[in-house]
């Protein structure tokens, strides 16, 4: 038998100090962003009835942390932010009139995914923006996603920009099954040539199809690439999907963000999900994206109401592997100052309005607790790194020094 | 620095000879010694000697940006990955095989037992492709033995030449997939390090095709 006392379980951690200040204060950047741009926190519970996530085939059944009540009904706990939020604007938030601005930051429970920084148990702060169809919403989401991956203190950043549209007009252009264009979308989202080669001789496409297929593959800029694919594909389904992006591209260009910005058209996860703009979040020294969102029109639906939406999530914890691993966590103070007091009457008292004045201030300090005296304090911060001592004795109020 | 991880062994060597043959200087990665990273910093190019099976977890987790590693690896442990280049070499098929009187008749058996070195690529076969029930009997080594001896009707592993097969009187009875080795890319790098690693792919693909238009030729 084995003893777990001293262990954490498969995929959760403890964070320790130094990363759990930098983390907390991260939230709160995030929470007072979201706030600025006019987007309601909410939280939902972190357990939901499993049909919730269940009902719409958002989530594979094996990817829940699953337990049950004492009704036998089946609970997962929390697996994204997107699908209780839908839920809570499709019941109780039902008589709100469109659009609805909501956000949340909270832990997120995945059974499958473990290790390189992906955790089973993870922190993420997100935006929906539900009631709103247009390339207008889709690029005030993207935008904020970017200004939030921007606020945690990474600077180098990519942003990928798809149209799952784009790829569907296709389909229907070349009159594909459920099944081969499952079978194609996937190849094309794995960029497996090999197999999109095969899949598309094997359905007898067109020279010019087969063109427009390697070009999904490999070319990505901006609006040179909605150029190029304009000039090729004759659907009104694709071409909407194109001027979305156009559009898209013009309000970035407004924000001033199109520097992070490049389209890609062969991001095709997700297909039954999303319903139009996708995007993706990339930085050094994590191999997975930071941040990931799109349109998913059809999510809120699930739940009784017919209400567009589109959203981000910004992946919290990624975020500090990144930090960390491109040397850009700041620098952790515990103790800034440390006030002992002399014996004597009143000293205790002064000793406690000294530390508060201090705080006022904006710095940590404590206050000596030992009964230390002025040596011994001094002798105290420099071992444990405390930059200031203040001790409170009799001739003076207060006396101030640095070690 | 661009990391690339190998499946140590032939796989490693012809890799590093495409690389070459593109253009690139791997002399760091031929040095021979029991080192597990060679790096050179000249020519920007660390190279991880990884077992097979862990090359795709190097390269999704993003420890590496590129691996080269066989189809059959990455079936079975179904990474999410870009899939970029079909090298050509170490071509064989991934096989459903068992006894010759079975050829034809292998939907007659209920309730098969199928032993591999490869438990998702036969899961994803027969519950996927074929839609049926199976008990799934993993092995390490000598699949072949299996059916031999009675602890299972047939198997699924790799054929190569099916010299191995013959000469226990086993035959191929279906293909699940062609395997070969293939180029895969971390789906970050691809955005991060796009300057350094698609003209190394646009190299590679010419060096393939090169290859490719030989084989033809001795045809």
């Amino acid at each position: 038998m084995g003893n777990y006392r001293f262990h954490t379980p498969d995929g959760v951690i403890d964070i320790l100090p130094q990363e759990c200040s930098v983390k907390r204060k991260l939230e709160t950047d995030l929470r007072e962003l979201f706030s600025e741009h006019g987007y309601s926190e909410v939280e939902t519970p972190g357990i939901e009835y499993y049909d919730v996530y269940a009902s719409g085939d958002f989530v594979a059944t094996e990817d829940m942390y699953k337990m049950t009540d004492k009704d036998g009904r089946i609970i997962a706990m929390r697996y994204d932010g997107t699908i209780p939020v839908a839920r809570l604007a499709a019941t109780l938030l039902k008589d709100e009139k469109p659009p609805l601005r909501l956000s949340y930051i909270e832990n997120m429970f995945r059974f499958k995914e473990s290790g390189g920084g992906k955790l089973r148990e993870f922190s993420q702060g997100g935006v929906e923006l539900l009631g709103l169809d247009n390339a207008e919403a889709d690029a005030e989401v993207i935008a904020l996603g970017i200004t939030a991956a921007l606020k945690t203190g990474l600077t180098d950043l990519q942003i990928s920009i798809g149209q799952v549209e784009f790829f569907r007009g296709l389909v229907e252009e070349w009159g594909l099954s459920a099944e081969d264009a499952a079978e194609l979308s996937t190849a094309i989202d794995q960029k497996d040539i090999v197999r999109i080669e095969k899949t598309a001789g094997r359905l007898g496409l067109s020279d010019d199809a087969k063109e427009l297929l390697d070009m999904i593959s490999n070319r990505f800029g901006t609006y040179d690439v909605l150029d190029a694919f304009d000039q090729k594909v004759k659907n009104e389904t694709s071409k909407a999907a194109l001027s979305n992006l156009r559009a898209i591209l013009d309000a970035l260009s407004d924000y001033e963000l199109l520097q992070y910005v490049s389209i890609d058209l062969g991001m095709l996860r997700s297909l039954d999900y999303y319903t139009g703009m996708i995007f993706k979040g990339f930085t050094y020294e994590v191999g997975f994206p930071i941040l990931g969102g799109g349109r998913y029109n059809k999510v809120v639906s699930t739940f009784g109401r017919e209400l567009s939406a589109v959203g981000f999530c910004l992946g919290i914890n990624l975020c500090l592997t990144a930090l960390r691993r491109q040397d850009k966590l700041p620098e952790f103070v515990k103790v800034d100052a440390i006030v002992g007091y002399a014996e004597g009457e009143g000293m205790r008292k002064a000793a406690f309005a000294t530390a508060n004045a201090l705080r006022e201030t904006g710095l940590k300090v404590i206050v000596d607790t030992q009964g230390l005296s002025e040596e011994a304090l001094d002798a105290y911060a420099e071992e444990h790194g405390i930059d200031q001592v203040v001790f409170v004795d009799e001739e003076e109020d207060t006396e101030e020094e640095d070690t | 620095m661009i990391t690339i991880a190998l499946s140590k062994g032939r796989l490693a060597q012809k890799a590093l000879d495409l690389l070459e043959a593109a253009g690139y200087d791997v002399s760091a990665g031929r040095e021979e010694s029991r080192k597990l990273i060679l790096e050179d910093e000249k020519s920007g190019l660390r190279f991880i000697m990884a077992k097979p099976s862990d090359v795709p977890t190097y390269v999704e987790y993003g420890a590496a940006d590129i691996g080269v590693v066989g189809k059959d690896t990455l079936l079975e442990e179904g990474r999410n990955l870009y899939e970029v280049i079909d090298l050509g070499f170490g071509a064989c098929r991934m096989c459903v095989c068992g006894p010759v009187s079975l050829k034809d008749k292998l939907d007659q058996i209920p309730n098969k037992r199928v032993a591999s070195k490869y438990p998702n690529i036969t899961r994803a076969y027969f519950e996927g492709t074929k839609k049926e029930s199976v008990e799934i009997i993993k092995l390490n080594g000598s699949v072949e033995l299996a059916p031999l001896i009675g602890l299972s009707e047939v198997i699924v592993d790799i054929v190569e030449s099916g010299r191995t097969l013959k000469e226990n009187g086993l035959d191929v009875l279906e293909v699940v997939a062609d395997i070969s080795a293939r180029v895969v890319v971390n789906r970050v790098s691809m955005k991060m390090k796009e300057s350094e690693i698609v003209p190394m792919l646009d190299a590679l693909r010419k060096q393939v095709a090169i290859l490719n238009a030989k084989k033809e030729e001795e045809k």
